[in-house]
């Protein structure tokens, strides 16, 4: 090629690049995409905010808004606006002007459907940057994931490119609500098939099937509090996400191509044959689209399930994934040391304020705890068996207080949420460090936790006193359920529970140390009666 | 020859709107006459490349617009007012008539002095920021007149041009056309005989989809002496022709 023959196809381009971009400005500029922002914005305080907000400030749990239930939305929205403007030309009666014009369809139609996903992706990533800002704000570990961004972005253009094909192929006044409903139906059996393989809600991980829910939003809050606070999250499903949602788009854009050259009846713009390199180039486009979008359906079937770090895609998975994320305990006090994981660190003052007490309580006592330890959720009998010096507990705690840590900090502050540690603590403390399936409390144990946590304030745990009928065993709360199964002793009822623990309490503090410390051993064996405890 | 039509005929179903058409144009005003359903509109269609013909050879600008290279250069050069000007309500006037400039692949450099220009030249300059939404009937007839010419074509096309307007803007379209028919070929398809008498060096006139006459206003004129139905001369000569083509009876300058 000559240099007067490039610098001519050069000149070319640039006056090409400048008129799409004058026309992309002017689309944009009066794309009727700008009227459903006001919707979007209020769906996005009422739905995405809101729930983001009432979730504890970690990053991947506050991440895990902006796929779910937002993006719904959004793809609902983009979808049905961008079929109404596809069928402007219909509406408008520009069709027949805009056939004159030296563009070619399927260029002007992209500018269209350009603006459309401009305003859309635009409005998306600015609900996600006052998440990520709000988070910021709030998070005290870890940055932002990108990969749910990208999933957001490619769900919403392809979601605006699903809406124009339909609209361009069956222009017509009710197109527009018939494909936003579509749309949402079909984000809703996606929702369906995620939830119900959400591991949170069932026992057996490995029947889990993840096709389906891998390339559906998972609505409703993530199955673990740290979920990538321990591990890092890997990007496979991020990825088939990505692919598969992707060549949707490719595949509709390809057809916004392929159909009006096929002189499809309706379709307005090429009543004359297309260029021929145009469809070959359109006709690739979809295949490449179908490929990738079968490639990641094929690869979700694939997924694997792991406790530490969830679904991994074996062709895409990089085992550096599978390692743990260092970390160093955030702690406080001296005596008594509370230590948290940094990405919880807004809660370590009020985790503080619950046990400090309760570990005054029964200090100086054989075997009472130093410190406590935050711990990785999925581990935590494992790591709580055999000692009491440690005291360790976890995210997903919900013993006897529900003081589970998707509670947000401001809450977190809260008397109940503190009463629920110290009852957890304390029953912990009397009860001794418990295996998976060991027996509940005896009624000794109970009236003693009961005794020491009305010393330091404390409410009777919800449930307590379990026996309330001697020789049955009533009451079987959560709390039972919680504590590993049924008790040792039945013969006590819920009078007598009571009424031991009111003496054991009266007790002066230097009787009650000097029992429990000669006692502890065997009242956690269980060998120690109600009589015995006065 | 800027327009060639030999034998073209279109059909939708089983109605030929265009039956056998052979027209050959050069520059100059051309007018196309006709009651409604002659078929104008649709050979109107036929040159702005919209409408394939189902049979018969069309040749614009010395080009084949059957093929798309050429079609695409053709429609560089084409100007287009369909007789129902489809139009964006939140486009101001000079918004819409830059878009086609876009659309019509005008060298960049030249798009904002030719919509300027375009727009003066339809009387609309002090109205260029306005939101067509808020224009008359008329105006925007003159809208889709600047937009029709923004690019400077050598084939204006141009269906029912005065519909709407006012008797003032009329005579400034009508010197408008004859401008640009100095250059152009510019075809002006219109049921206004006096559009045609004061603007047109040639006209044709369409019935049932065929040409029954092709001539000069004047020898249309002249088809209307002795005859009876017509305000004004031209007029008597329309109707003259079209009495003649409903009977068969062939007229003096009747084209194929």
């Amino acid at each position: 090629m000559t240099a007067v023959a490039l610098t001519h196809r050069t000149a070319r381009f640039r006056t090409a690049r400048f008129r799409t971009v004058r026309a992309l400005r002017l689309e944009i500029k009066h794309s009727t995409a700008v009227w459903v922002l006001p919707i979007l914005a209020a769906l996005f305080y009422v739905n995405a905010y809101r729930t983001a907000a009432g979730f504890p400030p970690t990053w991947t749990v506050r991440a895990s808004v902006i796929t779910g239930s937002n993006l719904v939305f959004f793809s609902v929205i983009a979808a049905g606006i961008a079929a109404w403007v596809a069928t402007r030309e219909d509406r408008r009666k520009t069709g027949d002007l805009l056939a004159t014009t030296a563009r070619a369809a399927w260029a002007r139609q992209a500018t269209v459907l350009a603006a459309t996903a401009f305003w859309m992706v635009l409005a998306y990533l600015a609900g996600v940057a006052v998440l990520y800002i709000q988070t910021a704000r709030q998070a005290t570990w870890g940055g932002p994931p990108l990969w749910p961004v990208a999933v957001g972005v490619v769900g919403v253009a392809a979601s605006c490119a699903v809406g124009f094909t339909c609209g361009t192929l069956l222009p017509g006044r009710f197109t527009a609500p018939i494909v936003a409903v579509a749309v949402f139906a079909a984000w809703f059996v996606g929702a369906q098939a995620a939830n119900s393989v959400n591991p949170y809600q069932v026992s057996n991980l490995s029947s889990l099937k993840g096709t389906s829910a891998l390339l559906g939003p998972v609505l409703g809050r993530p199955a673990f509090i740290d979920v990538g606070v321990y591990y890092h999250v890997p990007p496979d499903v991020s990825i088939v996400q990505v692919m598969f949602m992707g060549g949707v788009l490719l595949v509709m854009a390809g057809l916004l191509v392929l159909l009006p050259a096929a002189r499809v009846p309706g379709v307005r713009g090429l009543s004359f044959a297309g260029r021929r390199w145009l469809t070959v180039v359109a006709a690739a486009g979809v295949a490449c689209g179908v490929a990738a979008s079968a490639t990641a359906f094929w690869m979700a079937g694939t997924a694997r399930y792991s406790l530490a770090t969830g679904w991994d895609i074996p062709a895409l998975h990089d085992a550096a994934d599978d390692q743990p994320v260092p970390y160093t305990l955030d702690c406080t006090g001296s005596a008594f040391k509370v230590c948290i994981h940094p990405a919880f660190a807004p809660y370590l003052g009020a985790m503080s304020a619950a046990l400090q007490p309760a570990a005054a309580e029964i200090a100086g006592l054989p075997g009472a705890p130093v410190r406590a330890d935050m711990t990785m959720g999925y581990t935590s009998s494992a790591a709580v068996a055999g000692t009491t010096s440690v005291y360790d507990f976890f995210t997903e705690q919900e013993g006897y207080g529900g003081e589970s840590f998707w509670a947000t900090p401001a809450l977190a502050r809260t008397a109940d949420w503190e009463q629920g540690w110290q009852q957890d603590f304390i029953i912990w403390f009397v009860s001794g460090p418990a295996e998976q399936d060991s027996p509940g409390p005896t009624p000794a144990q109970e009236a003693v936790a009961i005794a020491l946590l009305a010393k330091i304030g404390a409410p009777v745990p919800q449930g307590y006193p379990q026996f309330s009928q001697p020789g049955t065993q009533s009451g079987a709360s959560s709390a039972s359920s919680a504590s590993g199964g049924s008790g040792t002793q039945p013969g006590a009822s819920a009078g007598q529970i009571t009424a031991a623990a009111s003496g054991f309490e009266s007790l002066s503090s230097a009787a009650r140390h000097a029992w429990l410390a000669a006692n502890l051993a065997a009242l956690r064996s269980g060998t120690i009666t109600l009589a015995q405890l006065s | 020859m800027n327009i060639e039509l030999t034998d073209v005929t279109r059909t939708f179903g089983r109605n030929k709107a265009v039956d056998g058409v052979s027209l050959a144009v050069g520059p100059g005003v051309f007018g196309l006459l006709g009651p409604n359903g002659a078929g104008k509109t649709s050979l109107l269609r036929m040159l702005a490349t919209v409408l394939p013909p189902s049979s018969g050879t069309v040749r614009l600008l010395d080009k084949d617009p059957g093929r798309p290279a050429a079609r695409t250069q053709i429609r560089r050069r084409l100007g287009y007012l369909p007789q129902n000007l489809g139009y964006y309500p939140s486009f101001t006037v000079a918004e819409f008539v830059e878009y086609f400039a876009l659309l019509k692949e005008m060298p960049a450099h030249q798009v904002p002095k030719a919509v300027a220009a375009a727009v003066e030249r339809v009387d609309l300059g002090p109205r260029a920021k306005v939101r067509l939404r808020t224009l008359s009937g008329g105006m925007l007839r003159r809208v889709g007149i600047a937009q029709a010419i923004v690019n400077g074509p050598d084939l204006l096309l141009l269906d029912e041009p005065t519909a709407g307007l006012d008797p003032e803007q009329r005579v400034a379209f009508r010197t408008l056309i004859r401008d640009l028919g100095q250059h152009a070929t510019v075809v002006v398809s219109t049921h206004l005989v006096e559009d045609v008498g004061t603007a047109c060096s040639e006209v044709a006139l369409m019935a049932e989809g065929k040409v029954v006459f092709r001539g000069t206003p004047d020898e249309l004129t002249a088809q209307g002496e002795g005859h009876q139905v017509g305000d004004s001369p031209l007029e008597r000569g329309y109707s003259a022709v079209l009495a003649a083509s409903r009977q068969q009876v062939p007229v003096t300058k009747r084209v194929h």
